[in-house]
């Protein structure tokens, strides 16, 4: 499944995807920035309610194919014109964690 | 991170890099807060370099000099309601005079605030890597402090190297005792 595909979704919609061609292989979960950055793995959705600009450069050395957040956060209009800068995307699930990833189950 | 010891462990070798001779890791706790603040005399920043250390993506390139260390710290402090500061003098703008200070500021009540973790353990790590600095760690809570200071130990020691294992094992020891008062107030 492609970043674009995922932004389809039902409750999903993309903030900011400079690159939606991405393919998604595989999830992670996780709030705590550092250890995030040392087990997502490159292409993963990374599934996330922490909003600070720190999550776009955990994104980009992880290599993870976007940033999902869920329960609706939004993050500040400054972090994602540095995401697009970066070429990292971010999409939005209006639902809970779990749910969120429970939507992604049967495509990844 | 953690443990915000393994933060410490993070910025404290960012001192070491920058090659200081003096470092101090100091601690200051009251009931509700904790205040940490690492100093070095190493070779400093640039104004330039010290407005960017805070941001992730001039600390993420493939040559990065720095870690991640200090904008997660920023981010473990101001998560808590804290401040988090950076200062520094380069010492090509002061030959004599230079180095950095980091000053974190913690609400130790806030839901987010990230326990401090093994200290002790850091600063025996720390000692054990960088064995020729003089490092001063001090952490006080109210009447008590835990306290080392190398410097003063070289003096004593002599010709013992501080990397060697009885001494590590003398100073993870002597914190330790000085930790244990700490749980009784």
């Amino acid at each position: 499944m492609t970043v674009q595909t995922l932004a389809g979704l039902e409750g999903v919609r993309a903030l900011t995807c400079p690159e939606p061609e991405r393919e998604i292989r595989g999830v992670y979960i996780g709030d705590l920035l550092s250890w995030v950055m040392g087990r997502a793995e490159a292409d993963n959705v990374w599934i996330t309610i922490m909003t600070n600009i720190n999550i776009v450069a955990v994104a980009s050395l992880a290599d993870t194919s976007c940033i999902l957040l869920a329960e609706g956060v939004t993050p500040e209009q400054s972090v994602l014109d540095t995401a697009e800068a970066k070429g990292v995307n971010i999409l939005q699930s209006a639902k809970p964690i779990y749910e969120t990833a429970m939507q992604l189950r049967e495509f990844v | 991170m953690k443990e915000l010891s393994l933060n410490i462990l993070d910025i404290a070798q960012n001192s070491i890099k920058a090659g200081a001779a003096h470092i101090g890791i100091l601690l200051d706790e009251t009931p509700d807060t904790l205040e940490l603040s690492i100093t070095d005399d190493g070779c400093g920043m640039t104004a330039d370099v010290v407005r960017g250390v805070t941001d992730p993506f001039f600390t993420t390139r493939t040559t990065r000099s720095v870690g991640m260390g200090i904008p997660l710290l920023k981010l473990a402090a101001e998560q808590t309601g804290g401040s988090f500061s950076i200062e520094s003098v380069s010492e090509r703008d002061d030959p004599v005079s230079h180095g950095t200070a980091v000053r974190a500021l913690f609400y130790k009540n806030h839901l987010d605030f990230t326990p401090l973790g093994d200290v002790v353990s850091t600063v025996c790590t720390l000692i054990q890597g960088a064995p020729d600095v003089d490092w001063h760690f001090c952490h006080r809570f109210g009447a008590r402090t835990a306290e080392l200071d190398t410097a003063e130990m070289r003096a004593i020691l002599g010709d013992v190297p501080l990397d060697s294992f009885e001494v590590l094992e003398w100073i993870r020891q002597s914190l330790l005792e000085e930790y244990a008062g700490f749980d009784t107030q």
